[in-house]
């Protein structure tokens, strides 16, 4: 039992009244002649236990009404027995996440969980507040009836979601509503790899309910992905599966079928291809359904073109051209005028691997010719610094316009910090900047740029010449070339988004508008909003398709491992947290375990009894006389 | 009409003692009592007439027509009839307990519990009541022919009056009353034995007090007086709240006589008092009634009548 009003148990402090006025009543100021006193004398001998007794019981009656009436004012709360329960702030938290859409027992789980649900939501009472949560962190309040209309729409996400958000969103609702009794009911299948971190969500009770048994073996796409992620015209499929056991694959490509296979047990596919298509291409990896199908299909998307004509400047310097040489022979590029690789001074047109010029004399006329072309860069007229120093990556920008979310990122900055490793500038240029550049820094030299990229420009600070750089005699030099070539610099500006279902990002900067499913385009604003189903969504410019946003479930959610009663409880920290071992239970706890209910109509039931009781002991002395 | 003929309108002896009291002095009221009670008493040729002739009184409306001395009425034409000495044949002592405990009304009771009104309407003490009560009976008795005396008692003798049948003898009564009394104790034992003394030979004794004595004091002076042939009777004054305690909240109550004082809760111990003051009225009864003494409880609320008529009821009862 708590107190709402504690401070008002003082008023119990008058309990000593009664007490005192039963100790003192001997010392009574009041004198009257009575001349019948003997009799009164004679009345207490005769009666003077009956009497005794009689006062004791009244004093004792008097101090509990008092007692009973402080303890009262004091606004006590407490859990005790009797039918219903007092109002209760209730939020339902359900986890709609991928995982919770494996099918158990012949049902999904996340049917389970609407199930539970009603059955919490039938015992609440008008005086209650309720509200549902879903994993996406959605947000319904309202009376019982509405919210089970609510949870016939919850339909199971296509990523993990995030329970931590939505157990905290509820937290803060329930508190917010102002009752002494504060509930989270938690529906959960306890995907271990969405409990993996703690919470604390205060002074709430929360009631467990877990999904029990075994979770049924599950085959998924966890990766699906082209490399390079412009394919002049040739490219590969690299998927990765998981599967204890073998299974069948089906890649397709602008809805047709590239590729069927069977892959071995956690296998990694790659799917070499030169398809016909050219532009933006969306493309699946699939698996045969199983128990839970959300999972068995990953979309990925490719930029799909002809090998770009390269114009090599013959001031560019003989490794270049060496590169040249080999990538043309691989077929990777062609002769022509697509792409041109200059110095910067002899720069006219974009796309453009721009170097810098081998003779100082020669950077005001780079300067002009960057100016020229629109490319919001300068050599710094400070002139050529002669200082070895050593090229580092510049970290979180990804070597092509491609932003990853989900996976990939990693690997690919650990890709493009490979190619400097070991890098060396000897002579090179500063790199200024202009007011409103968009860019990317590829690599620097200490704080400095030392490449950057940006919409159809690459921009190198140094000659590619050993006597200015290192980089030109490494083995990653002719790869980085290739993939500035056939990468970043063919095709338009723009890229892959890949992003879990129903997330929020924010706008590429080089995509105004983006294509739902059926091909209607719809306006960016600052946000990118990821439909909540998986897919590749096309990103347009001005009308043109420069890119793809791909929405696949979150991989973790595709292993089915789950946390036990206990596990979970440690993750969770409440002012109480209660698991139910099964859903009737569940049902049974919920509201209940929460509910501590006023004392107040109680205890002033008991004082008004006890008071009646007085005044019929009173009033009996008075009548039997 | 004034208010004597007022109350004589509507019977004294039936009136409010209290109200009744307040119109007049002893005797006036006493008078008017007798003459209420007289009136209301069926015709009885024993009374107020003998054989021996005694004096002439104006005739009045309602006298026997063969008492009226037609001789006198045929000389003289006035209408007179003949009254005659009876023969009396009791000695009525008429004992007043005048101690300090009597001199109390249930009017001096304020609420315990805060209040300042009475809680019990103007009412005469239970001293007031017995003087006028004594008096009435002193001149009934008188009326009757019977010889009637006075002892006024607290812790001693204050008044002894032996009995006479003379005229003269009511006026010496009532001037008695009027002498103070209320002294600290009673001592009926004493009293009743002067009584007795004064009687000479048996007759009818009348003990008016309150009666906070002890019983066995009281008990061994009636069977002694009951032993010499007298009859006794016993009217126990009682003011009403003496009975009830019909007072709220808390005091140390006091007697006025031992100075024996009880705090108490009125609310606590009302029921048991009231339980007690039936077991002590119960026990005067029975102690009296197994002696052959008369016993009646009379409360000061009632009507002088009430009293009078058991009174004389033991008179009638007696040769």
């Amino acid at each position: 039992m708590s107190l709402l009003a504690p401070l008002y148990l003082f008023l119990g402090a008058a309990a000593i009244v009664p007490l005192l006025i039963h100790l003192l009543r001997r010392r009574i100021g009041t004198r009257v002649d009575f001349p019948a006193a003997r009799y009164l004398a004679r009345a207490e001998q005769e009666h003077s236990r009956s009497l005794r007794l009689r006062n004791i019981l009244l004093m004792l009656l008097r101090v509990a009404i008092i007692v009973f009436v402080a303890t009262a004012a004091a606004r006590p709360v407490a859990r005790w027995a009797g039918a219903g329960h007092g109002p209760t702030a209730l939020a339902i938290v359900l986890d709609n996440s991928l995982s919770t859409s494996a099918v158990v027992d012949g049902r999904p789980l996340i049917e389970q969980f609407r199930s539970a649900a009603r059955e919490v939501l039938g015992q609440a009472t008008a005086s209650d507040r309720l509200w549902l949560v879903t994993a996406d962190g959605r947000l319904r309040g309202g009376s019982a009836s509405s919210l089970r209309e609510e949870l016939d729409r919850v339909e199971p996400l296509n990523g993990g979601g995030d329970m931590r958000a939505a157990l905290a969103r509820a937290a803060i609702v329930v508190r917010s509503a102002g009752l002494d009794s504060r509930q989270i009911a938690l529906l959960t299948d306890g995907q271990r790899t969405a409990w993996s971190q703690s919470i604390d969500v205060g002074d709430v009770q929360v009631l467990t309910s877990l999904a029990r048994g075994t979770p049924p073996p599950n085959r998924a796409v966890i990766a699906a992905m082209p490399r390079p992620e412009r394919w002049t015209p040739r490219g590969a499929v690299v998927a990765r599966l998981l599967s204890k056991d073998s299974t069948t694959y089906r890649i397709t490509l602008a809805g047709r079928s590239l590729a069927r296979g069977t892959a071995g047990p956690n296998d990694e596919i790659v799917i070499h291809a030169a398809p016909p298509e050219r532009g933006w291409v969306a493309g699946t990896v699939e698996l045969e359904p199983d128990e839970l199908p959300g999972d068995n299909v990953r979309h990925f998307a490719v930029w799909i073109g002809a090998a770009p004509g390269v114009a090599l400047s013959a001031a560019a310097g003989p490794f270049l051209r060496s590169g040249i040489d080999v990538l043309k022979s691989a077929g990777r590029i062609t002769d022509g005028r697509d792409i041109a690789i200059v110095p910067a001074d002899e720069l006219s047109s974009l796309p453009a691997l721009i170097v810098a010029p081998s003779d100082p004399v020669r950077i005001g006329a780079a300067n002009r010719a960057l100016e020229r072309a629109g490319v919001p860069w300068r050599f710094g007229a400070g002139g050529p610094r002669h200082e070895e120093s050593t090229v580092s990556a510049a970290p979180g920008v990804a070597a092509s316009t491609r932003t990853s979310t989900a996976t990939g990122g990693e690997g690919a900055d650990s890709a493009r910090g490979s190619a400097f490793t070991d890098v060396s500038a000897t002579l090179r240029y500063e790199l200024v900047s202009q007011p409103g550049v968009e860019a990317d820094t590829l690599a620097r030299v200490g704080r400095e740029p030392w490449i950057v990229a940006g919409p159809r420009y690459v921009i190198v600070a140094s000659p590619i010449d050993p006597a200015a750089t290192t980089f030109p005699v490494r083995a990653a030099f002719v790869p980085w070339v290739a993939e500035m070539l056939t990468e970043r610099l063919v095709g338009e500006p723009g890229g892959v988004v890949e992003a879990v279902p129903g997330r929020q990002l924010p706008r590429p900067r080089w995509a105004d508008a983006i294509e739902s499913a059926s091909g209607v385009r719809a306006v960016l604003g600052d946000d990118l909003q990821v439909p909540p189903q998986a897919g590749a969504y096309f990103l347009d410019r001005a009308g043109r398709r420069v890119g793809a946003l791909v929405a696949n479930p979150d991989p973790a959610e595709s292993m089915l491992e789950r946390f036990g009663p206990d596990d979970l409880t440690r993750r969770i920290t409440a002012q109480r947290v209660l698991n139910a071992s099964d859903r009737a239970q569940f049902t049974r706890m919920a509201f209940r375990a929460a509910a501590r209910r006023s004392v107040l109509e109680p205890l002033l039931a008991i004082a008004l009894t006890l008071l009646l009781l007085e005044a019929v002991l009173v009033r009996v002395g008075h009548r039997t006389a | 009409m004034d208010s004597g003929s007022a109350v004589q309108a509507v019977r004294a002896d039936l009136f409010d003692p209290a109200s009744l009291a307040a119109l007049g002095r002893i005797e006036i009221v006493a008078r008017w009592i007798v003459d209420g009670f007289m009136s209301g008493l069926h015709r009885s040729p024993r009374k107020g007439f003998s054989v021996e002739f005694a004096e002439y009184r104006p005739y009045q409306p309602g006298d026997d027509l063969r008492y009226i001395d037609w001789k006198i009425a045929a000389r003289s034409d006035r209408w007179v009839v003949r009254q005659y000495e009876e023969e009396t044949n009791l000695r009525a002592s008429i004992v007043l307990d005048v101690s300090k405990s009597m001199a109390w009304s249930g009017a001096h009771l304020r609420d315990l519990g805060g209040g300042a009104e009475p809680i019990a309407p103007a009412r005469l003490t239970k001293l007031a009541y017995a003087e006028r009560l004594t008096a009435a009976l002193a001149l009934l008795l008188l009326r009757q022919r019977d010889a009637v005396g006075l002892v006024r008692f607290d812790a001693r003798i204050r008044t002894a009056i032996p009995p006479r049948a003379r005229t003269g003898q009511w006026r010496r009564v009532v001037a008695a009353l009027e002498d103070p009394g209320s002294g600290l104790a009673s001592s009926a034992p004493a009293a009743l034995e002067q009584a007795a003394r004064l009687i000479n030979r048996r007759g009818m004794i009348v003990l008016l007090s309150d009666l906070l004595m002890d019983i066995p004091d009281v008990e061994r002076a009636i069977r002694g007086l009951r032993s010499a042939g007298h009859d006794i009777t016993v009217l126990h004054l009682m003011d009403p709240a003496e009975r009830d305690l019909p007072t709220g909240g808390e005091a140390v109550f006091v007697d006025p006589e031992s100075s024996l004082e009880i705090a108490a809760s009125v609310a606590d111990v009302r029921a048991a008092y009231r339980e007690t003051v039936d077991e002590v009225i119960g026990e005067w009864r029975a102690m009296l009634s197994s002696i052959g003494a008369g016993y009646e409880l009379i409360f000061t609320d009632s009507p002088f009548g009430v009293p009078l008529r058991h009174a004389f009821a033991a008179r009638q009862a007696l040769p």
